[in-house]
């Protein structure tokens, strides 16, 4: 299946990570060009990161944010938003598509969510030439 | 980093890898990568057999680090964690690769994708790995003592687990006396003991424990440091000499918060309260039985009650107010209370407005028998309240009543108790000094009511009884002696091991702006000054290693060890390739 | 006649559910030598099994498995699944003996990758048990994806050895001639922490169950609910319709004599409420109505989760249900006296959740052989000083954590077992 889009996922090692690999376990399938980079937490992804993906031919990055799950505190949801919101603004100032940078929560058994939120996004940047 | 020599195992897991990715061309393809002294491909990575073939490779190679690509790290990281060390090496310089979750499995439709993206995978996992630094984790001394503050039954019965297991405890009561609340209430279900009495009991027990230290009539003045290491201030009785507070500083390991809860105090007219004379407190009627023990009969204002009317859920779940959630202890305890009033005084009638009859598990039998022995129940509408007026020497008591269809019933008692939530300690100066966060009903929280019931995000610090939200004597204790095995578990040692992922500022580009500061939940970071220049420095021991600092820094001067630009950045672009 | 391993601990825990995984890590990070006995094949007891928890709806497994990943890497904890506690015995203040007998896995359990081919080949189907018997599994079968260990096992019962599992097994560990092992475990201190039972509707005539086939339990309907769900949806089990009008009965076998148990079970409340809230989700166009007596919302946040779900539309009436019938089209008609209007009512709904209480696990005590801890009238564990030290029982030594000695939610059956551990630990404190 060629001409997928090229698409990195943040995601976090305590509770979307084991979503995602759920998502294998029960062979959910995908897009094979989402790549993953697990952190600890969804609110310490550096905007550079995600506009380096973007330069370097990712054609859009998906944070799996922890959520309410988050292992760090209940400030997490705000601050991966907050995160999100300063790196779309330096998006727009670029001119890069905003909606090539997505956040959602995900849970540690998210995986349905996480593949049917993966499957939407790629056809989004599909469409809009992103590719 | 270029002296670095890497192992690389590629995993079949006996066919769940190799049936969808073809480990061998992805061998191929990494084995000339940068630093990689070894690629092999094996049949089962975590077996003992490759295991011990793993073992040799790095003694016989000098390997500075090893990167497996199998399963998901959640399975076996530890396991390959093992192996290095067992082989000599630093367990950080492990690196994990998932091909098998997040490749082979999830892509099975698609074999040629699937491979493509395991050589990625496996390529980052080798930048990674060039990277990777020998860490040791923060070792740091701890006192072997524990601060409990409060000396309620969550206070005593924690200071008590805590001395039994070997810690010296510092028990801090702002009263004269210990025991809290629990001196006031009558027996307690399912037990025949009044309160009082276990008080005595505990009171003996703490006095018998050379490990534990009580400090009363005490006021917390000051409190600093970190776990393993808090000194708090403690003003006691005057000095007599001096004729000012003696101060003692006290130098513990942990802090276990025991401070309680208030009873709700009505406002002037709530249901009649100071406006309408015999309406009391569930607080006020014990004392009043209390007063009136050994009488034949139960005096208010020298007139014998006859009847008793018991209104629930004064200040809790609220219609106007804050107080939206259920005091929990309070049905139960209304039930004992008529049970033991009956007892006493046979000839009581008693009527009970409820909102719903509460008394869980096993305190489901007090009701049964409240029932039994006569006992009146209405259950007033949600949101229409019982409206309370003076009769004469009497109280009339009118509401909807659900369980007859909402026929309006009227009651003239003797004597009106509004049976009252918890609320939180109103004096809020410790919570502040400690920086303890509160929930929606202002009780202080829980890290996670599951995982962490007990700790709260200030590392070394436990919250014990009903300063953690309203909860029965039991429940109480539970919860105290949890607390002091997590307290406990952070002194015992007498010193702390602390995992090594934590943020690190460069102070050459840092120019302080407080922005990382803020965002940090645990307080790990503070002001400081390198070369005359306001910089921000990270305490490695309270640092939990979450990144949020990360993003918020203007100038990027923050880096978390193992997720740094340089790794994550090489990942990317190895990715995106 | 087989010799039994002998083995020594600190403690014994009989029961690896969260309470008794909770007392164990406690016990371990405090130093102490932990074994646990489970029956099953996984340990994790009930709450591995539940889709989300209240109030906050966190996934289950999200909780469960970082716990019991813990509890089986720990190096002071031992697990023993599939394993029965055939006696203890006390032998004299801190010296019990307990004899566990362990059934064969026919597994290798070290060599097993969890790659399920066994499964795939495997010819057989029976009920499965972990799924509350709404599907099928394998005579070989990894109980769930979640299971602690991960390990195959070979249902015998049902087994027609055709071989053809180790056929295809690549790690080879298939092991037909595995025997049952056994075991003699001193310790200082036993700890009984072996869960509630679910109230049994089949014993309540008038909810029909096992009669009537859309009448589910409660556990059936978490199941249904849960991540690792055995349909894509929520189904009847009578026939594969979706329902649209779900009924739930609270009280089923609690507050209630003549069924036997006069107790609240405490947590039939929340979970029907959690389940409901799950369901408007799940199917949006459905109706979601909870009869009840009293709705117990007592914890932290419960009263709030109440609020929400009547705001989401779950319908709730204050009336026991007397009486249940089935329609032809295996619709069912619900009979109870609505409180509110005064008047006895008759609704139809096709799909109907029993919400069962919580029985204690009468087994346990007829294990000790010299001295056992008394019960209570419900026979739940009777706690010796419920108010100051609600984890001992009549036996010194002994200890209960969970469920064991009360109906409890899951946080407070944590606190429960942090209590146990710490008087455990005062416990083998004072030898010294």
């Amino acid at each position: 299946m060629a001409n997928q889009a090229k698409i990195l996922v943040f995601s976090t090692e305590k509770i979307s990570d084991p979503a995602i690999d759920m998502a294998g376990l029960l062979k959910l399938h995908y897009p094979p060009e989402v790549y993953t980079i697990a952190l600890p937490c969804s609110s310490s992804v550096k905007p550079k990161w995600i506009l380096r993906a973007l330069e370097k031919g990712f054609d859009g990055v998906f944070i799996a944010a922890d959520g309410s799950d988050c292992p760090y505190g209940e400030s997490c949801t705000e601050k991966t938003g907050n995160l999100v919101s300063k790196t779309h603004e330096i998006m727009k100032e670029k001119g890069i598509d905003p909606a090539r940078l997505k956040m959602a929560a995900m849970c540690s058994v998210c995986s349905e969510s996480f593949v049917k939120q993966i499957k939407s996004f790629n056809e989004y940047l599909l469409k809009t030439g992103n590719k | 980093m270029t002296d670095k020599k890497l192992g690389v195992y590629i995993c079949a897991c006996g066919g769940n890898i190799s049936d969808y990715v073809d480990i061998e061309k992805v061998k191929e393809a990494i084995k000339e990568e940068d630093c990689v002294f070894l690629a092999k491909t094996t049949m089962f990575a975590c077996g003992d057999s490759n295991q011990k073939e793993m073992e040799s490779d790095i003694k016989e190679n000098n390997l500075s680090g090893i990167v497996v690509a199998s399963c998901s790290p959640k399975l076996h990281l530890n396991t390959f964690r093992a192996v290095s060390e067992r082989a000599g090496l630093n367990k950080y310089n492990y690196v994990h690769a998932n091909i098998r979750e997040q490749a082979s499995w999830a892509h099975s439709d698609d074999k040629t994708g699937a491979t493509e993206k395991a050589i990625h995978i496996v390529k980052a996992a080798i930048a990674k790995a060039r990277y990777a630094q020998s860490l040791f984790p923060i070792k740091i001394e701890s006192e072997k003592s524990v601060a409990v503050i409060g000396a309620g039954v969550a206070g005593l019965k924690a200071s008590l687990a805590l001395s039994k297991m070997g810690d010296k405890v510092y028990l801090i009561e702002r009263e004269n006396k210990v025991g809290g609340k629990l001196t006031t209430l009558g027996k307690i279900f399912p037990s025949n003991i009044p309160g009082s009495d276990f008080v005595r009991r505990l009171e003996d027990e703490v006095k018998k424990e050379k490990n534990i230290t009580l400090i009363t009539n005490a006021k917390i003045e000051k409190c600093t440091g970190n776990i393993g290491h808090f000194q708090i201030v403690v003003a006691t009785d005057k000095d007599e000499d001096k004729n000012e507070n003696k101060h003692e500083e006290i130098n513990v390991g942990s802090i276990l918060v025991a401070t309680g809860f208030e009873s709700y105090n009505p406002q002037e007219g709530e249901f009649g309260y100071k406006n309408v004379n015999n309406v009391i407190t569930l607080p006020e009627f014990r004392n009043l039985l209390r007063e009136n023990k050994g009488h034949k009969n139960l005096l208010y204002n020298n007139s014998k009650v006859n009847s008793i009317a018991f209104i629930y859920c004064v200040g809790s779940r609220q219609i106007r107010g804050e107080n939206k959630y259920c005091s929990r202890y309070c049905c139960s305890a209304a039930m004992n209370t008529s049970l033991e009033l009956k007892d006493k005084y046979s000839d009581i009638q008693i009527y009970h407005f409820t909102k719903g009859v509460r008394t869980y598990g096993a305190q489901e039998l007090m009701y049964a028998e409240a029932c039994r022995k006569g006992d009146i129940f209405i259950q007033y509408p949600d949101k229409e309240e019982p409206v309370v007026n003076k009769n004469g020497n009497q109280v009339m008591v009118r509401a909807k009543d659900i369980l007859t269809s909402k026929r309006e019933i009227e009651v003239l008692a003797d004597l009106v108790v509004l049976i009252t939530g918890m609320v939180p300690d109103s004096d809020k100066s410790l919570g502040s000094m400690l920086k303890l966060p509160r929930g929606r009903d202002n009780f202080f929280n829980e890290i996670h009511v599951k995982l962490r019931p007990v700790e709260t995000v200030i590392d070394g610090i436990t919250i014990a009884g009903t300063c953690q939200g309203p909860k029965g004597v039991m429940e109480s204790v539970n919860s105290a002696l949890s607390a002091a095995v997590k307290s406990h578990s952070f002194v015992s040692k007498g010193e702390l091991e602390l995992p090594p992922i934590v943020a690190h500022v460069d102070t050459t580009t840092c120019s302080w702006c407080d922005a990382c500061s803020n965002a940090c939940p645990f307080n790990a970071v503070i002001m400081t000054t390198v070369n005359n220049k306001r910089v921000a420095d990270i305490n490695s021991t309270t640092c939990k290693g979450c990144g949020m600092c990360l993003p918020v820094c203007p100038s990027d001067s923050i880096e978390l060890t193992s997720f740094t630009n340089k790794e994550i950045e090489s990942m990317i672009d190895i990715l995106a390739s | 006649m087989q010799t039994r391993n002998k083995l020594q601990f600190d403690a014994l825990v009989i029961g690896g559910g969260i309470a008794g995984g909770e007392t164990a890590l406690n016990l371990a990070n405090n130093g102490y030598k932990v074994a646990i006995i489970e029956k099953e094949l996984s340990i994790g007891g009930k709450m591995i099994l539940l889709s989300k928890v209240f109030p906050t709806l966190d996934c289950s497994a999200c909780i469960t498995t970082p716990k019991v990943s813990e509890i089986s890497r720990h190096p002071n904890i031992t697990i023993f699944t599939e394993s029965d506690v055939e006696t203890i015995e006390k032998n004299s203040e801190y010296d019990f003996t307990t004899m566990v007998s362990r059934r064969p896995r026919y597994v290798i359990a070290e060599d097993c990758t969890g790659c399920q081919l066994c499964e795939k080949s495997c010819p057989v189907i029976v009920k499965d048990e972990y799924q509350f018997n709404l599907i099928g599994r394998k005579a070989v079968f990894i109980p769930f994806s979640i299971a602690s260990p991960k390990v195959a096992a070979v249902d015998m019962e049902n087994c027609i050895l055709c071989g053809a599992c180790e056929k295809i097994c690549p790690s080879n560990c298939i092991d037909f001639t595995q025997e049952e092992r056994q075991y003699e475990i001193n310790s200082k201190t036993v700890i009984i922490a072996t869960g509630f039972n679910l109230a049994d509707p089949e014993k309540m005539d008038r909810y029909g169950k096992g009669r009537f086939r859309n009448v589910l339990t409660s556990m059936q309907m978490e199941r249904q609910l849960a991540p690792t769900r055995p349909y894509n949806t929520v189904l009847r089990p009578g026939d594969g319709k979706v329902p649209d009008k779900i009924a739930y009965v609270l009280c089923a076998g609690s507050r209630d004599d003549s069924a036997g148990n006069p107790i609240c079970s405490q947590i039939c409340c929340m979970y029907s409420i959690k389940q409901a809230q799950l369901l408007m989700g799940a199917l949006p166009m459905a109706d979601v109505t909870l009869y009840y007596i009293d709705i117990r919302a007592f914890g932290k946040g419960y009263d709030e989760f109440y609020e929400q779900a009547r705001g989401m539309g779950v319908k709730f009436v204050k009336g026991k249900i007397g009486k249940i019938s089935e329609l032809p089209n295996g619709n069912l008609i619900l009979r109870y006296e609505d409180i509110q209007s005064g008047k006895i009512k008759e609704t139809e709904h096709d799909m109907v959740v029993l919400s069962v209480g919580t029985l204690a696990n009468k087994e346990t005590t007829s294990l000790f052989k010299n001295i056992a801890p008394k019960v209570d009238d419900q026979s739940f564990i009777l706690q010796d000083d419920p108010i100051l030290s609600p984890a001992k029982t009549t036996v010194k030594g002994v200890f209960v954590a969970g469920t064991a000695s009360g109906p409890k939610d899951i946080p407070d059956s944590i606190l429960s077992a942090g209590s146990a551990a710490a008087e455990v630990i005062s416990y083998i404190n004072q030898k010294q």
